[in-house]
């Protein structure tokens, strides 16, 4: 009976010590290492029972420190210049992560109004999942996303055959192809993709990245889609004038014959409740609810105006991811398509922290605001930007 | 420069106990049993007065043949600086108490 009750208070730390970081590892052996001096059984084995539970404690208070470390590296990475307690002028410096909370408080914005206009449910529960869904993208491509630009071109075509596939195999309604149905959602695909595609494409204007935007611009025209292709035209055209590259001028013009082509065809699609024309129909609601609404929607465009205006990292990224915002917003203005992410629709929600999570990380600089034209700074982690986005330093 | 927090009950009779002991090695099982901490709040308390420099730990070989190496504490010069200073009188403590957490800053 001895041997097992030691035996069993034994094989209990001996277990537990595993959990420890290294350097505490040394004391679970100690406490173990007791038991042989403790003269009765009962009293082992409470004696190791407390052990059990300091150690339980320390693992956990080592795991938490550990976790806590590495959220803040993630949502404030450490630069060698600044290791201070994240402020309001580090959230402003950092495009990816203001953009995680403006598209945060957008979808807040537009709960608030679903919930006063008396939506569905099963609405608000899908903007939260896609909420819940994109901020998970946005963690797992913090990194990589800056570490691995040197992929951005084959990214891009390869982002460019969904749109292409949905032309001609999507869900059709009103003379339109631009959706997939996922279960009892049908996805918008072209909202998801063509943001993230258009910042991959500022970071990284190459010839394939060139090839994919063109196919992008094909597939617009073809679903038609005549919102997104000016989104699209809108975006390579700030970027081409930013940087004034070929490549983004060719790009330029298969996007505006893309939109040429869907000006010729008409957009016959009514709106939807509580998805198209909301910033105008939610002041009817309420003065809060329209104003809830407007203020998500400008929110979008913030981290593009703040980023450029502090002069951050890669401003032709900023540019596109800005121009792209704005052209959806102006299209839900101006026509029966979706109000982005403060309205109804998972897919402008992806689309939104999808792109976001591809902007420069956050370097910044002592001067504060930079002129246009200047060199940009390097991002941390991420590679050297192609000639086409250098510009000489001004004489 | 370490934190000079106030001390918990067990803190301070785990103090008393190892400046006591002067500077003869004492062993876990022991100082639970001379103090009455359980030893789920000994071994934190042991690891943390390590950490601050107030304690110091080595391996020691056993005395009888066939027993396994055990862990051994004493107080360090600051630990005892420090554990003088709680024992004090309350008017005492505290001057001697920022005393003893400077030196081990």
């Amino acid at each position: 009976m001895s041997n097992f009750v030691r035996g069993v208070a034994s094989g209990m730390l001996s277990a537990a010590w595993r959990l420890l970081p290294p350097s505490l590892a040394p004391w679970a052996r100690a406490m173990n290492r007791e038991l042989a001096e403790i003269g009765g059984d009962g009293d082992a084995l409470l004696f190791a029972f407390g052990c059990l539970r300091a150690i339980l404690g320390l693992a956990i208070a080592a795991r938490l420190r550990s976790l806590c470390a590495a959220a803040r590296d993630i949502l404030f990475p450490p630069t060698p210049s600044t290791r201070s307690l994240p402020t309001m002028n580090d959230i402003l410096a950092r495009p990816r992560l203001l953009g995680l909370i403006c598209g945060a408080g957008a979808v807040g914005m537009g709960l608030a109004y679903m919930l006063a206009a008396g939506a569905p449910s099963r609405y608000l529960l899908v903007n939260l999942a896609a909420l819940v869904l994109g901020a998970s993208a946005w963690l797992a491509l913090g990194r990589a996303a800056g570490s691995r630009l040197a992929g951005a071109g084959p990214a891009i075509l390869a982002l460019a055959v969904p749109l292409v596939l949905t032309a001609w195999f999507g869900v059709a309604s009103g003379g339109a192809s631009r959706w997939v149905s996922v279960g009892p959602l049908n996805l918008q695909v072209s909202l998801i993709l063509l943001p993230a595609m258009l910042v991959l494409y500022a970071r990284r204007p190459d010839a394939i990245g060139t090839a994919g935007m063109i196919a992008a611009a094909v597939a617009l025209a073809a679903q038609p889609d005549r919102a997104m292709a000016g989104v699209l035209l809108a975006g390579l055209l700030i970027l081409a004038l930013a940087t004034r590259g070929r490549l983004a001028m060719l790009a330029t013009a298969a996007s505006f014959a893309a939109f040429g082509w869907t000006l010729l065809t008409p957009d016959a699609l009514a709106a939807v409740p509580y998805v198209d024309q909301i910033l105008y129909t939610a002041f009817d609601v309420h003065p809060l609810a329209g104003a809830a609404v407007v203020i998500g929607a400008a929110a979008l465009m913030a981290p593009a105006l703040i980023g450029v205006s502090r002069g951050a990292a890669e401003r032709p990224a900023l540019l596109a991811f800005g121009g792209c915002w704005m052209g959806v917003v102006l299209a839900a203005a101006l026509g029966n398509y979706p109000t982005p992410l403060v309205g109804y629709g998972g897919s402008a929600v992806l689309g939104y922290l999808l792109s976001v999570a591809l902007l420069p990380g956050g370097a910044r600089q002592a001067g504060g605001s930079r002129a246009p034209g200047s060199q940009p700074i390097a991002d941390r982690g991420s590679e050297q930007t192609t000639s086409e986005l250098r510009v000489p330093h001004p004489a | 420069m370490s934190r000079n927090r106030t001390l918990s009950n067990p803190a301070r009779a785990l103090l008393a106990a190892l400046l006591a002991a002067g500077d003869r090695w004492s062993h876990g099982y022991e100082l639970a049993s001379l103090t009455g901490i359980k030893s789920g709040t000994l071994y934190p308390l042991l690891i943390r007065l390590e950490a601050q420099g107030y304690l110091a730990a080595e391996w020691q070989q056993p005395v009888a043949s066939g027993r396994p190496p055990r862990h051994a504490y004493r107080l360090t010069a600051a630990g005892q600086r420090r554990a003088r200073a709680e024992a004090a009188p309350p008017g005492q403590a505290a001057v001697a108490g920022w005393r003893a957490g400077g030196a081990a800053s």
